[in-house]
């Protein structure tokens, strides 16, 4: 019964797509197998040169199943991104995807095209241009777009000790790098134009790529060694568990809260040269 | 057994050298003569002529000796990829000393969409993966058809995408993407300079013999004029010299 019906659904099957497999096939006992390499099991008698192989004894047609392409490891497919997809890239990007994502999803929907020498020259040349170009010319890279994005969000602490000194751009460089795990190259960063000598609230300006400029809030405060940190949260913990409860129990499940320096990292927040 | 004037199998051959056969064109009478074995696809060639015995060392010659394989009629409207059916035996538990059985392995079959830049049009084809990886390597449906030689496409679909690419690609008309030029010029310029050929060609590429010589018959087809008006042309030249041989009497005044 099971089988009648499976017939009768893929007649139906075969009338609606009008596709040309061959009706044998789908009955065949054989298991469905790709690319399949078969040798002789016997060899062919040698033939005299320029002259065809004689293919007469029946056992010329025993076969040996050598292997099937199919169960080989999948490869990878090279494409060139055109368009900025999540998880994998910007335009221009040289990925590796599975070969079902590319001709399925990237391909067919125009997010990438194929790595063909033309296409390597063209995509070569409109990264040339974004370097090299004019200011107006340039593109924001995704990741670019990304590192804007988390710039603006941040707020940058710089620790200045006791000594009478100018801040420089160096010193925010290490700033960016410790505290929020960007690098910052020194001409990518613009201070103001007045010499930070004092404490205080001051604001400085990361260009990324040269295109996108991000407006970073600067507070400058008196140095504090980790030592002196480390004792003032702890302090603060303590005094924020007496003031809860001073019970044994609840003071073990209410943790210190050690405000941890932010490590986060965008995925490339390198700031190129401007 | 019958005895023949010429032995049935250059019967083919010879027929080639009479009536319309002859009055193909050149390039499409060479087409059908350069034939090349195609890539092998189901067995690993050697590759070389001479080789050291694995067993004993001493250098023998050896000969690659293809495997025969059957193009069922599917293969010819879709695009395998140069697979088809190996039809022959096997020994039961890989084992040399039992039994032989028959035994065929078929290509494993997949419908795909694939959209042809040059005809713009997407197309439903039956593949193998083979011959997806084949496009993969080619940069692209278009460039598989156009690139791969006729033995190895071994489709006539194929081969009939070929000759409409190669059309469109020799009129450079304005159907292909009307409303777009700066496409239209892009697709055309990609594709120009390696595979422009001329119309009266392209026209020929990957016809069967018989649909060539349809072609050949219906390009010398001329209807047959009717007798009547053979004869009426015949009547009014002859009145036409009658009335001019008469002498031409002028009158005098």
């Amino acid at each position: 019964m099971w089988c009648r019906s499976r017939l009768a659904l893929e007649g139906l099957v075969r009338e609606f797509s009008k596709v040309t497999v061959s009706p044998i096939q789908n009955f065949s006992q054989t298991a469905c197998k790709n690319t399949v390499i078969v040798e002789r099991w016997w060899q062919v008698p040698l033939s005299k040169e320029g002259r065809p192989p004689r293919l007469y004894a029946r056992r010329h047609w025993v076969y040996r199943f050598v292997e099937d392409t199919k169960h080989l490891p999948q490869g990878k497919m090279e494409l060139i991104l055109t368009q900025t997809v999540p998880k994998l890239g910007g335009r221009g990007d040289t990925v590796f995807v599975r070969k079902s994502i590319g001709r399925n999803k990237l391909l067919p929907e125009g997010l990438a095209v194929y790595p063909s020498p033309e296409n390597k020259a063209m995509f070569e040349e409109e990264r040339r241009k974004l370097h090299e170009g004019k200011v107006e010319e340039r593109i924001q890279t995704r990741t670019g777009e990304l590192t804007v994005q988390f710039l603006k969000s941040c707020k940058l602490e710089v620790g200045k000790m006791n000594v009478d000194y100018v801040l420089t751009k160096e010193m925010v460089c290490r700033q960016f790098r410790k505290k929020l795990g960007v690098v910052v190259p020194p001409h990518a960063l613009t201070l103001p134009e007045t010499p930070i000598t004092g404490l205080g609230e001051y604001w400085c300006e990361v260009t990324v790529n040269g295109v996108d400029t991000a407006r970073v809030p600067m507070s400058v405060v008196p140095f504090e060694s980790p030592r002196e940190r480390r004792y003032r949260n702890w302090l603060k913990c303590q005094g924020q568990a007496d003031a809860q409860t001073p019970g044994p129990e609840e003071m073990s499940k209410d943790d210190p809260v050690t405000p941890t320096t932010d490590n986060r990292r965008t995925d490339d927040t390198k700031s190129s040269e401007s | 057994m019958p005895l023949h004037k010429y032995p049935p199998r250059i019967w083919d051959a010879l027929k080639m050298k009479q009536g319309i056969y002859t009055r193909l064109p050149q390039h499409y009478l060479r087409s059908l003569q350069e034939t090349q074995p195609p890539t092998p696809v189901h067995w690993k060639p050697l590759g070389v002529k001479y080789r050291l015995n694995p067993k004993t060392g001493a250098r023998e010659r050896v000969q690659d000796v293809p495997i025969p394989i059957y193009y069922p009629p599917e293969s010819q409207r879709g695009l395998w990829g140069g697979e088809g059916w190996i039809s022959g035996y096997r020994y039961a538990n890989n084992d040399k000393l039992s039994t032989r059985l028959k035994k065929c392995w078929k290509p494993q079959l997949f419908v795909r969409e694939l959209y042809s830049e040059i005809l713009d049009h997407k197309f439903k084809i039956t593949v193998t993966a083979r011959t997806l990886d084949l496009i993969d390597a080619a940069y692209g449906f278009d460039f598989y058809i156009l690139k791969t030689p006729k033995q190895d496409l071994n489709s006539k679909l194929g081969m009939d995408l070929k000759r409409a690419m190669l059309l469109r690609l020799a009129r450079r008309d304005k159907e292909l993407y009307p409303d777009d030029p700066v496409r239209r010029e892009q697709v055309y310029s990609k594709y120009k300079q390696q595979f422009e050929i001329p119309e009266e060609e392209a026209e020929w590429v990957g016809l069967s013999l018989e649909e060539a010589m349809e072609k050949q018959r219906l390009l010398e087809h001329k209807e047959p004029t009717p007798q009547f008006l053979t004869c009426v042309d015949d009547l009014v030249h002859e009145l036409a010299v009658q009335k001019l041989s008469e002498p031409q009497i002028v009158e005098k005044e």
